[in-house]
């Protein structure tokens, strides 16, 4: 089996109207078996940006913290905070340098663009190939899952309390037909003026 | 690929053991979904014949009447699919006539399981969902893994997009993950509307699955047949 | 018929010149000898009755079953040689649990009969087609049982031949006894007055005194399927005949 199922994880990202989503379990184990039920995976990377790190969690953890440096650089250097179109750059590039020995995560990217205001989704493989649609993305050991229920839940332009609910029923119905993903989940609405974290209670078996 | 140790070249055959292989599988893709109600199923499957990245015909039907109530649907190796169906048909025949009697549902879901599991070492490549009414005139479906593992339920997705699907079914019919819903049976038509609703979503992000969708609905007056086009790209 | 006698009646497989299987019309004639049985089916189930011969006092009654259980909702009486009636019980409760195994439902009274049937018939002297016996089974059975079809009673003869019965007789009384079931039976009977009418008959051809160790009853029903009466049973029942 692929190194990249060998915690198990699940996460979705999604536009709405003037807002944007992320959602992930929130499981960490060693194959079938669970370790932990409240393992992060989604990482605020700035005022309205957020990455998850599906994959193998020591990688999770050792990209979130290389990310976390670069941006923190990037930051200082022209004091300005990242947008979302260039951090996603930043990750794309960063992994494509351990083309041949990569990171085994599969990025998933949530923000509003800074000035503007515009949602932005984006995934990548683990070697940084990055892919930014209209709609939605997912990642980890749920994405067959996922890719069924976002392509018939989702809808364009939902408000925060609709892109909620949608992202959350298929987040969850995904990982409960996956043995290693879920245990639990946080979602992440981001809207310009406010930003509104949710656990979600979900069977944990 | 020749090889330069191939016959062809004796001056260069060497001691080494050589690798034969044999893969007699092929994975020719295609979903089912079958949903049941108190007084019928329908079950639908999608018409895409294809091996890797080519099509071999769009219109290619995979689900297979085996009495007056009973369907069967089946994704995976066509070529097992094509013998499974017709040893199956030929058993029917013979059960017909060593019994005085049509097999009813339930005994050809059990035949089904035992028939796969008889090749246990060697085994017809196949998702199975075998549909019908049972004695009671309820809808019942039953899926299978190619080796005979046999389950009663009442929705589910099979063959290529089985994992895209199964949760939406959930969700949909299970009415899993829902607060407040009373657990009302399924209508035909909202069964109906369901089946063609997951397979477009099927065919957007699934290549093995598209072009049309067959699908059968079984109720006491017999079976009837509708069709509904999905993508072709 | 012993007239006709010739070298015919050697071979199993051989037909007569008028065209008759000797050794197994003998099978059949075999089968006159063995203990009466007594079988009548009615709407609220079947009842089967048997006479044991208790030819010593020192042997253990019990030990002779002559009614047995082919599955939950079959059960057959037989009689003629014993021992090859063993071998039929086997491949009826064999076929029986395969058709269970198979289709998940229970096998009807008629296709257990016709998978009996199909063993009664592998009988020949040649090595290579894998026959069953060198000869023809000496033995009649009766099957009782409930289906879809509700309750039926089946008689087999040592030919195979299997036909359906409202009521039948086999064994050495069976000629008597089939003439009074003639007589007594009618459509509406009922399960109790069947019972006490297959005991009635078999008090009258047997040739030892009846009583509730030298009988056997048992009988089908859609609610309780095989129910073989205990001794006390068959005691009660007695008393209620004359």
């Amino acid at each position: 089996m692929s190194i990249l199922s060998y915690n198990g994880s699940a996460m979705v990202a999604m536009k709405g109207k003037n807002c944007v989503a992320i959602a992930t379990d929130k499981r960490f184990g060693i194959q079938a078996q669970t370790i932990s039920m409240d393992f992060p995976k989604v990482f605020q990377m700035g005022p309205h940006l957020f990455i998850g790190l599906p994959g193998l969690a020591t990688d999770t953890q050792t990209v979130m913290e290389k990310l976390r440096f670069r941006k923190n650089l990037y930051e200082l250097k022209e004091n300005r905070h990242i947008t979302p179109t260039v951090f996603a750059s930043l990750v794309s590039n960063m992994l494509y340098e351990k083309r041949f020995g990569p990171f085994f995560v599969e990025p998933v990217i949530a923000g509003l663009d800074s000035k503007t205001g515009e949602p932005f989704v984006c995934n990548m493989d683990l070697i940084g190939c990055p892919n930014a649609p209209e709609d939605f993305v997912v990642g980890g050991t749920a994405s067959a899952q996922l890719y069924g229920m976002c392509e018939s839940l989702w809808e364009p332009d939902l408000g925060p309390d609709d892109l909620f609910e949608t992202i959350s029923q298929a987040l969850i119905n995904a990982f409960d037909r996956d043995a290693i993903s879920g245990w639990g989940a946080t979602v992440y609405i981001i809207e310009k003026d406010k930003i509104t974290t949710k656990e979600l209670k979900t069977r944990m078996d | 690929m020749a090889s330069v140790a191939s016959p062809s070249f004796p001056d260069y055959s060497t001691q080494a053991p050589t690798q034969h292989m044999f893969s007699p599988y092929a994975d020719n893709g295609g979903s089912v979904v079958a949903i049941a109600g108190d007084d019928f199923v329908i079950i639908g499957a999608d018409t895409r014949l294809s091996a890797g990245f080519s099509i071999y015909t769009r219109e290619q039907n995979k689900l297979f009447r085996l009495t007056d109530n009973t369907v069967l649907g089946c994704a995976g190796c066509w070529c097992d699919t094509l013998t499974l169906t017709r040893i199956l048909k030929a058993r029917m025949q013979m059960y017909e006539q060593e019994h005085n009697k049509t097999m009813s549902t339930t005994a050809a879901a059990q035949m089904l399981s035992t028939m796969l599991y008889y090749k246990r070492f060697f085994p017809y490549y196949i998702s199975n969902i075998l549909v019908g009414l049972d004695t009671e005139g309820k809808g019942c479906v039953y899926s299978y893994d190619p080796i005979g593992h046999c389950e009663r339920a009442s929705y589910r997705a099979g063959g290529s997009a089985g994992a895209l699907l199964q949760p939406l079914l959930d969700n949909q019919i299970g009415l899993k993950n829902m607060q407040n819903v009373t657990n009302k049976t399924v209508s035909l038509d909202r069964a109906l509307a369901v089946v063609k609703d997951v397979f477009i979503s099927a065919a957007e992000r699934d290549i093995y699955t598209g072009d049309k969708i067959m699908i059968m609905v079984i109720t006491k007056n017999g079976i009837k047949e509708d069709s509904f086009d999905l993508r072709k790209d | 018929m012993f007239l006709t006698r010739s070298e015919y009646d050697r071979g199993v497989n051989t037909f007569s010149p008028e065209g008759r299987l000797f050794q197994v019309e003998y099978a059949i004639e075999a089968i006159k000898l063995g203990s009466t049985a007594i079988g009548i089916c009615t709407s609220e189930g079947v009842v089967l009755a048997v006479e044991k011969r208790i030819t010593s006092p020192l042997m253990e009654s019990t030990t002779i079953e002559k009614i047995v259980e082919v599955d939950k909702h079959i059960g057959c009486a037989v009689s003629g040689l014993m021992a090859d009636s063993r071998t039929m019980i086997d491949r009826a409760r064999v076929e029986c649990q395969n058709h269970w195994f198979v289709y998940n439902e229970s096998m009807s009274v008629e296709s257990c009969a016709q998978a009996v049937s199909n063993l009664a018939i592998q009988f020949g002297d040649s090595d290579d087609d894998g026959a069953a016996m060198s000869r023809p089974f000496g033995v009649a059975i009766l099957f009782a049982g409930i289906d879809e079809k509700g309750p039926q009673l089946y008689h087999m003869d040592p030919s195979g031949t299997f036909v359906e019965f409202d009521a039948k007789a086999i064994g050495s009384g069976s000629e008597g006894a089939q003439q009074s079931l003639q007589e007594m039976y009618h459509r509406s009977m009922t399960l109790s007055e069947a019972t006490t009418a297959a005991l009635t008959i078999l008090k009258q051809v047997m040739e030892e005194k009846l009583n509730s160790s030298n009988v056997e009853v048992m009988t089908m029903t859609p609610t309780n399927f095989f129910h073989m009466f205990p001794k006390e049973q068959v005691e009660e029942v007695i008393t209620t005949i004359t």
